[in-house]
């Protein structure tokens, strides 16, 4: 008997909403997108080792002042999407998986897998409730995930500080 | 529902069957009890207990916490049963291979291993010779199983944690689970379900492919790497046996072994 193979599905944790609740819990965020211009893309380049770009759009800010902005990195096989939330200082204040996708070791180009993430809404909070796959294996590691959270700290350092009264 | 963070190097998955808001503390707890096996135990950190003892065992006692005093009894129980195929000592092989970062100097030390480590009482150690230890082959077990008595402990029956392939599942309810394909690894072979136990794979077929090509298994006895395409698996009631002996099965190739049955565990290998 041949039966289909079953394959590793889209793990998709938390919304953005949970997220930012699990996070700051009980804070109130109000969206405040910034333009990512080439020159500030350029100099985060420089400053982590991530090539693509980032994306400005995803970016909340709560009363007092703390920052909430969701990023993903991308591997040769996988892509991440995360939330990092920072003090209004910049102090990650906890760092929160959304997504978990994997390629099927095909040459996915990169620009089809984000179609997926594009255009994302409340609608697809369904997928939510689906059971995530207990997989026993070795796993991609963390370090593009770790090369992604210091490269929000810099934009923070870059766009969202304060410049410092004297 | 099921959150995921990035800890031990991995990402690390903690599932609770229930959607009441309020168990969220319990999960954040059980991140933190993650999170501090990390800080104990992380070969990656200059100021974890594990690089003091590295850097001193050999010189003077020292006194670890109560959870690295498990993980080290463990670990040289595991040493014995398997008649040195599991040693956690073979570091200084990792850091000349470049998969571990260099903290010691290893030109100057004849390095010992688990086996030159003593208790002087339950908490207080020495060694008789520097130790290069790496506790990466037994720490992320064991931090699955802290974590799942933490969720216990703040009153979750059941659900999973699973950080980064070796996974325990507690509780009443029994899960199906998947072990990746080493021919193919992103296809899932269904070896049927658990409950109350944990599981463990080796394999190398995402680290042979990533940076570097050499095999993190290293055979205590001759002090090669050890190269394979098949996958191994050991289920086991307390995860960080799982995770220990799939080191003694991949260095072996036995699923015989006999400290398998000494643990009550059993062995699955999955050939490519």
């Amino acid at each position: 008997m041949v039966s289909a193979p079953i394959m590793v599905q889209a793990k998709i944790y938390v919304s953005i909403e949970q997220a930012q609740n699990l996070i700051f819990p009980n804070k109130v965020f109000t969206k405040k997108p910034i333009l990512v211009t080439e020159d500030l893309q350029e100099k985060m380049r420089s400053a982590s080792s991530i090539r693509h770009p980032f994306q400005g759009d995803r970016i909340w800010q709560a009363d007092d002042g703390s920052w909430f902005v969701v990023d993903e990195v991308v591997g040769k096989h996988e892509m991440i999407t995360y939330a990092v939330g920072l003090s209004p200082t910049g102090v990650v204040q906890g760092i929160e998986i959304l997504e978990y996708v994997e390629s099927y070791g095909y040459e996915v180009a990169e620009a089809q897998w984000r179609k997926q993430f594009i255009g994302k809404t409340a609608g697809d909070q369904i997928k939510l409730n689906q059971d995530i796959q207990n997989i026993s294996g070795a796993t991609l590691s963390s370090k593009h995930l770790t090369d992604g959270v210091k490269r929000v700290v810099t934009f923070y350092d870059l766009a969202l500080k304060k410049p410092s009264r004297k | 529902m099921t959150r995921c963070k990035p800890l031990l190097g991995t990402l690390v998955e903690i599932s609770i069957d229930s959607t009441n808001p309020s168990q969220q503390f319990a999960i954040d707890q059980a991140f933190s009890a993650i999170a501090k096996v990390q800080n104990l135990m992380g070969f990656h950190h200059p100021q974890s207990e594990l690089s003091k003892i590295n850097a001193c065992a050999h010189l003077q006692e020292i006194e670890v916490h109560p959870w690295t005093a498990q993980v080290l009894r463990a670990a040289m129980e595991l040493h014995s049963q398997s008649n040195g195929l599991f040693n956690c000592g073979i570091g200084y092989r990792l850091v000349q291979a470049g998969l571990l970062p260099k903290h010691v100097d290893l030109a100057q030390r004849d390095f010992g291993g688990i086996e030159n480590l003593q208790f002087l009482d339950s908490h207080l150690i020495i060694s008789s010779k520097p130790l290069c230890l790496d506790l990466g082959g037994i720490a992320k077990g064991f931090a699955v199983d802290i974590a799942v008595s933490t969720l216990q402990s703040n009153g979750i029956q059941s659900g999973c944690v699973n950080a980064g392939g070796d996974l325990r599942i507690f509780g009443e309810k029994s899960k199906t689970i998947q072990i990746r394909n080493p021919a193919s690894a992103w296809e899932l072979i269904d070896i049927g379900k658990l409950q109350n136990g944990s599981i463990a794979t080796s394999s190398l077929y995402f680290s042979k492919r990533d940076q570097n090509s050499i095999s993190y298994v290293v055979d205590p006895l001759n002090d090669k790497h050890v190269d394979f395409s098949c996958s191994y698996s050991i289920i086991a009631e307390q995860c960080i046996y799982a995770d220990a002996l799939t080191k003694v099965l991949a260095i072996s190739d036995r699923t015989d072994h006999p400290c398998f049955a000494y643990f009550s565990a059993q062995a699955i290998r999955i050939d490519r």
